[in-house]
């Protein structure tokens, strides 16, 4: 080989160890972490979609959150270190609350708030002016949220104030990083928003706490749960009558296996609505992108045909997403006037 | 597979260990940590694994072609052949959208359009880096520079997997000498590859993302909600931000290649302390812009052939540089400002002599500039964030920790170098008994800083 020795880059100058210790060090890192982050590690790969990294991290994470269950060093490390957390503490059983679920037993009453007063004719009930508008989900609410808040920046100015915070890899049906029940109240209590718009299920599927058990995905009784879950964050916020709720569909996506989910996602986020017709409005993204539940990359916009799909085929690309802001800002103006 | 991720912190360990452990069995060692980086490269998506397992393929039967080949003519066919093999897939794979959509919208603004079909091509991760280097390793073949590897060694040569999703750019002659003997395990930098990961974690997570999600995202995602207060920071806060994030993967990469017993290029130095454009392209990215000054700008002719060729083949250097980054206009506008600065800099060479601190303040303007385009992707958005720039209201986003982290990290490269590297070296010093705890708390503090939305995709993985 030609003028080989003198191409290979210099290492950065410092002592030369053994390759034993590196071993130590990464060892020693490891076992510190173990010690110290046990629970997190566990937590972590519970959230994590089904899979082989899921199983791995758990294989890890179950015997790691087993000694850190033992030792009172997680804690330790949480009371040090809690202040550097951007967020306030999310997870918890906010859903797993009383109220949260659906109780079976007694008919639930219907009351005004079932029906739309549009579609009865009837004169709705003037809402608030438009001042904050809270964009939010998992990932799906990118780009949505920055083609919404561009569109109303455009429309209105500075008068209406656009809350983006998408919350990615979280799910309605995973609650061990953030818990929706328990977010959804912190946002409204927080900013109050007049219009909250809602685009959230990349990451659903995982079993819930229901019936005395554990429901696996995707059947009616998770769906039970899913809508219950749904149905208590669409009261948060409407708060009482006062705000309005635009939830989103999801497209389906092009695995098989999601459109499963989604499809138990989507049925459960029509039930969940119900008891609130007059102030939540379900924007069907499932017809507009993938009608009679086949799935496409490409649809015609404005007469041309385009990409309105990510790679993943799960996502809307900024095409799709500017697409679903319309439908969005259209419902908004319907409302609002504005 | 990303380094700040529970996986990598599994993975990492065990392959470290039975890395080290079958060293001296290279016919053990080479299977292994080919399957192990593929692993890495595969945990996204397995299909990649097949692409990249193509290339290596096709690279090899071009690189062993040309070197069986006498006649100069042939040889430079068959290399050609391969490159533009390479360049096909990179063109597939990344271009494709970008001339169906954008350039198809283009041409349909002047009444003509293109009949192609649209598709929707997942972009592999790090496809242009595993492509360039697999260029360069034809192309060195070709020069004389290099043998042609065995193809197990090849293939660990593009799949390592410190390097493969996102660099640096090691040059097949840099890297596959250090495959034809075992490591020396008495010879191991484990202090200094240490010091690198735990600074590549503190700026990837705790500085890049802190600032992107608080101040860079919402500016950019929507200008006209801001002012310029704002606007202004969001630009110095993206300068310092991309630095962090892809500095800080260089790092980590450098890191975990020298615990593993080989060596890759500097990437970055003090990329911000630049006085000039030259110097800038000198300290930032340096394996890509040597990259495209050896197999780009020289065989273009250089400086060879007089002030308008020379700025010629600067400018389509640097505008290739820039859509090397992605298919969008904003990459090709950052890389032509880029060949434009090279150029204006070169005729005022000699003619003008401004003071060091004044060169120093227009460069680093210029060069955030760049990064506006290069951020906004599409000119509508930059145009509406530089509007932005002069319409006067309130600092909305201005916090001690923001402008903290954004001086912090720019004010850092403009001191002298030689202390702060004496600094690392100290610490690098430590014995591994408190290196191992200093790199736990390391971790445990940054995975602290780290929100209920998880640690973001480095920005060059898209690359």
């Amino acid at each position: 080989m030609a003028s080989t020795e003198q191409t290979i880059p210099q290492a950065p100058r410092g002592p030369r160890l053994r390759a034993r210790d590196a071993l130590v060090v990464v060892g020693l890192a490891v076992l510190l972490l173990v010690l110290f982050e046990g629970e997190s590690i566990r937590d972590a790969g519970e959230e994590m979609q089904p899979g082989v990294g899921r199983d791995v991290v758990l294989a890890v994470g179950k015997p790691a959150g087993w000694v850190g269950d033992l030792l009172p060093f997680d804690e330790a490390a949480d009371g040090v270190l809690g202040w550097l957390s951007p967020d306030d503490d999310l997870a918890g059983t906010g859903f797993e609350e009383p109220g949260a679920t659906t109780r079976e037993g007694a008919v639930p009453a219907v009351t005004p708030d079932s029906f739309d007063p549009q579609e009865l004719g009837a004169k709705p009930n003037p809402p608030r002016a438009l001042d904050t508008v809270l964009v939010t989900g998992d990932s799906l609410s990118q780009p949505l949220d920055v083609e919404l808040a561009r569109e109303l920046a455009a429309d209105a100015g500075d008068d209406v104030r656009t809350r983006r915070e998408p919350h990615i890899g979280t799910g309605v049906s995973k609650s061990g990083f953030v818990d929706w029940g328990k977010l959804s109240s912190q946002q409204v209590k927080e900013l109050s928003p007049e219009a909250t718009v809602v685009f959230i299920g990349a990451n659903e599927g995982f079993p819930m706490p229901g019936g005395g058990g554990e429901v696996e995905c995707c059947g009616p009784e998770w769906a039970a749960e899913y809508a219950a879950r749904v149905r208590r964050m669409m009261s948060t916020y409407r708060q009482g009558g006062e705000g309005r709720v635009y939830w989103l569909t999801l497209p389906l996506p092009r695995d098989r296996e999601r459109q499963e989910i989604a499809r138990a996602v989507n049925a459960a986020i029509e039930v969940a609505a119900v008891p609130y017709r007059s102030q939540v409005r379900v924007l069907d993204m499932t017809e507009v992108f993938t009608p009679d539940g086949r799935y496409r990359d490409t649809m015609a916009v404005d007469g041309k045909e385009r990409i309105v799909r990510e790679p993943d085929g799960i996502h809307l690309n900024s095409e799709g997403a500017g697409l679903a802001a319309e439908i969005v800002r259209a419902a908004l103006r319907r409302d609002f006037g504005r | 597979m990303v380094f700040p991720s529970l996986e990598f912190a599994i993975f990492f360990p065990l392959v470290l260990a039975i890395s080290w452990a079958l060293m001296p069995r290279q016919r053990l060692w080479k299977p292994f940590v080919l399957a192990a980086s593929y692993l890495f490269y595969g945990a996204a998506n397995p299909r990649f694994c097949v692409l990249l397992a193509l290339v290596t393929l096709a690279n090899q039967v071009g690189a062993l072609a040309v070197h069986r080949t006498p006649d100069e003519r042939r040889r430079r066919l068959v290399t050609g052949v391969t490159v533009a093999v390479n360049l096909a897939v990179l063109a597939v794979f990344k271009y494709y959208g970008f001339f169906t959509e954008d350039f198809d919208r283009l041409l349909d603004s002047i009444g003509l359009g293109l009949p192609l079909p649209l598709l929707t091509i997942a972009l592999p991760i790090g496809l242009s880096f595993y492509i360039f280097q697999a260029i360069s390793y034809v192309v060195d073949v070709k020069r004389g520079l290099l043998e042609p590897a065995p193809t197990l060694d090849l293939a660990i040569y593009l799949s390592f997997f410190p390097h493969v999703v996102a660099g640096p750019i090691v040059r097949a002659r840099e890297f596959l000498p250090q495959l034809t003997s075992p490591r020396d395990p008495r010879d191991v930098a484990v202090g200094a590859g240490v010091v690198l990961i735990a600074l590549g974690l503190v700026k990837k997570v705790a500085i890049a993302d802190y600032l992107a999600r608080t101040v860079v995202d919402p500016v950019f995602g929507v200008p006209e909600a801001y002012a310029a207060p704002d606007v202004a920071l969001a630009s110095y806060a993206y300068a310092a931000q991309i630095y962090c994030d892809f500095s800080g993967y260089t790092d980590i990469a450098i890191g975990v290649a020298l615990l593993m017993g080989f060596v890759f290029p500097q990437n970055f130095r003090a990329p911000y302390r630049a006085t000039s454009f030259r110097e800038f392209w000198r300290r930032w990215h340096i394996t890509l812009s040597r990259y495209l000054r050896d197999l780009l700008y020289i065989p273009l002719g250089g400086s060879r052939g007089g002030r308008l060729a020379t700025a010629r083949n600067l400018m389509i250097t640097m505008t290739l540089g820039g859509l090397w980054h992605g298919a969008a206009w904003g990459f090709v506008l950052w890389g032509a400002l880029h060949g434009a600065g090279l150029v204006l800099e070169r005729g005022l060479r000699g003619r003008f002599d401004a003071p060091a601190w004044l060169r120093w303040a227009v460069v680093f303007h210029l060069v955030c500039l760049g990064w506006i385009l290069f951020r906004s992707r599409d000119l509508d958005l930059a145009g509406s964030f530089l509007s932005r720039l002069v319409e006067p209201g309130p600092a909305t986003l201005w916090s001690v920790p923001a402008v903290a982290a954004v001086v912090t990290v720019i004010g850092l490269q403009l001191l002298p170098e030689r202390p702060l590297e004496r600094l690392r070296e100290r610490v690098a010093e430590l014995s591994p008994l408190a290196l191992g705890p200093g790199l736990a708390g390391v971790i445990a503090v940054v995975g602290a800083t780290v929100p209920s939305q998880a640690v973001p995709p480095f920005i060059y993985f898209q690359f």
